[in-house]
């Protein structure tokens, strides 16, 4: 086992009682002193949420072939971003299964800023370089030297306002802006996990502690992991490791909205366009219990008593009760009564849509 | 964290009161510190014989499942239905209104251990 990484902001996280675990290679916070039942409710509650996501990596594309670039490794199409726009998309491999999910940034026609996970960083760098060698573009991993905030909840926008030279109030929803944060550059974007309004703050690591300590000053609160994750399900939001993966493609995971098979060439492509043709071999499905208890990942799904197939994220949600994401049999996504194992006894469900709960995201 | 004098505890960080031929079951200030906010228990059924050192109920919190042992052996008497819907109970009052189960004693126990004993256990 290779020694944890910290962020800049780990003392921070202690002085505030973080309880830190491993996640993603880093000593990371599960939550704070008042738990993360009240962290989820200070966010989905109009509170601004602060969140440490700098586990996360960053990559810089530039050069003339960007855009050619980005189209071939990535599935959504790069020529509709515009300049401050921002998108989600993924890197698949030649057999059409997730490398990862990323979101990017155009910042010109020859310069562009992917956000990764930081599981899947290493991979994603070494994957993303040795394409590079056919296009005429840089590909620079900046993951070690920027810390990523983020900042989400009805108040993020004023917590955040003070400290930024831009007007927030212009940056729509996946719009972002090269901004000035305390006097040194940044990016800010519209974005989140949550399904709340609220921004992804990118600064230099040099300027972690001063922005964080400040946004606290302005009425943020610290939230960690499990609250992160509460929330991120409640919106149905995909996770690799969990909905995605490298054994599943965009069909399966219901994520061909950022697959777009009309843009000319792009790895994975006929792979994914093969299996749509022969149809996936599982769907992810939206379930809600109807009876007791509390859906976890790896539990199995039965649908008229036969296993069809197993959980992938489930919770406990306040607002929605015992909510889950399931890949079943492609025959059982929509029909056949839907049970989850839960110690040996048969749990009811029901199949429902997405997100669980209201979001409140600024469209 | 409190422990209080009048109980005896479990390696596994239960607590058991005895008093008389019965015996109430809950899970120490330790555990559901440990645990974090507890969001569902799977009560036993009154009725249900259990032995000592046997998993009889299930908290579970944001983030884990966990099984609760029984202290004693007996049969269940009574269970706290309160906790099917305030499971916080556990969190807020684990001593108090966050008991779990009552048993009539039966045979056999697990290792049983003072509140000096259960402080100095924590501590080891």
């Amino acid at each position: 086992m290779t020694n944890l990484l910290k962020t800049p902001l780990f003392d921070a996280h202690v002085a505030l009682g973080g309880k830190m675990v491993p996640f993603a290679g880093f000593e990371m916070p599960v939550q704070y002193k008042s738990g993360a039942l009240k962290e989820y409710t200070f966010v989905r509650e109009g509170g601004a949420g602060l969140f440490d996501i700098t586990h996360m990596g960053q990559v810089r594309v530039t050069g003339s072939g960007a855009l050619a670039f980005l189209q071939f490794v990535t599935t959504n199409d790069v020529s509709k971003l515009a300049e401050g726009q921002v998108h989600y998309s993924a890197l698949l491999n030649d057999s059409g299964t997730f490398i990862d999910d990323i979101t990017t940034y155009k910042i010109s026609d020859t310069e562009y800023y992917l956000c990764i996970n930081a599981a899947n960083r290493h991979k994603d760098v070494a994957h993303l370089q040795a394409q590079a060698e056919h296009f005429d573009v840089c590909v620079v991993d900046e993951s070690d030297d920027t810390t990523l905030l983020a900042l989400q909840g009805t108040a993020a926008q004023a917590a955040l306002q003070p400290l930024v030279d831009a007007d927030l109030e212009s940056i729509g929803y996946y719009k972002f802006a090269q901004v000035q944060v305390n006097g040194t550059a940044g990016i800010v974007s519209r974005t989140g996990y949550t399904g709340e309004d609220g921004f992804e703050i990118y600064i230099p690591n040099s300027m972690a502690s001063e922005v964080w300590s400040q946004l606290l000053e302005n009425g943020a609160e610290p939230i960690g992991l499990a609250a992160r994750d509460m929330l991120r399900t409640e919106m149905g939001y995909a996770l690799y490791g969990h909905e995605i993966s490298d054994a599943v493609t965009p069909v399966e995971a219901r994520l061909m909205w950022i697959t777009k098979l009309d843009k000319g060439d792009f790895i994975g492509k006929q792979a994914v366009v093969d299996r749509k043709a022969d149809g996936p071999k599982q769907r992810l499905i939206a379930l809600k219990l109807t009876g007791r208890g509390i859906p976890r990942e790896h539990y199995q799904v039965f649908v008229d008593g036969e296993p069809s197939g197993e959980i992938t994220s489930g919770m406990h949600s306040p607002m929605a009760g015992g909510v889950a994401l399931a890949y079943v049999k492609p025959e059982h996504a929509q029909t056949g009564d839907l049970s989850v194992e839960i110690r040996g006894k048969q749990v009811a469900a029901e199949r429902t849509t997405l997100p669980f709960v209201r979001s409140n995201v600024r469209r | 964290m409190t422990i209080p004098a009048d109980l005896k505890y479990t390696k596994e960080h239960e607590w058991v009161r005895i008093d008389g031929d019965t015996a109430t079951f809950g899970i120490s200030d330790h555990a559901q510190e440990a645990l974090g906010d507890i969001v569902f228990v799977e009560l036993p059924e009154v009725g249900r014989s259990i032995d000592a050192g046997e998993a009889y109920a299930v908290v579970e919190s944001v983030k884990a499942v966990s099984d609760v042992y029984a202290p004693v052996g007996g049969e269940v008497i009574e269970v706290n239905e309160a906790l099917e819907g305030e499971p916080e109970l556990v969190n807020t009052d684990p001593y108090g209104a966050g008991w779990i189960a009552k048993v009539s004693i039966g045979d056999g126990q697990v290792e049983l251990l003072n509140d000096d004993e259960y402080t100095t256990f924590l501590e080891e």
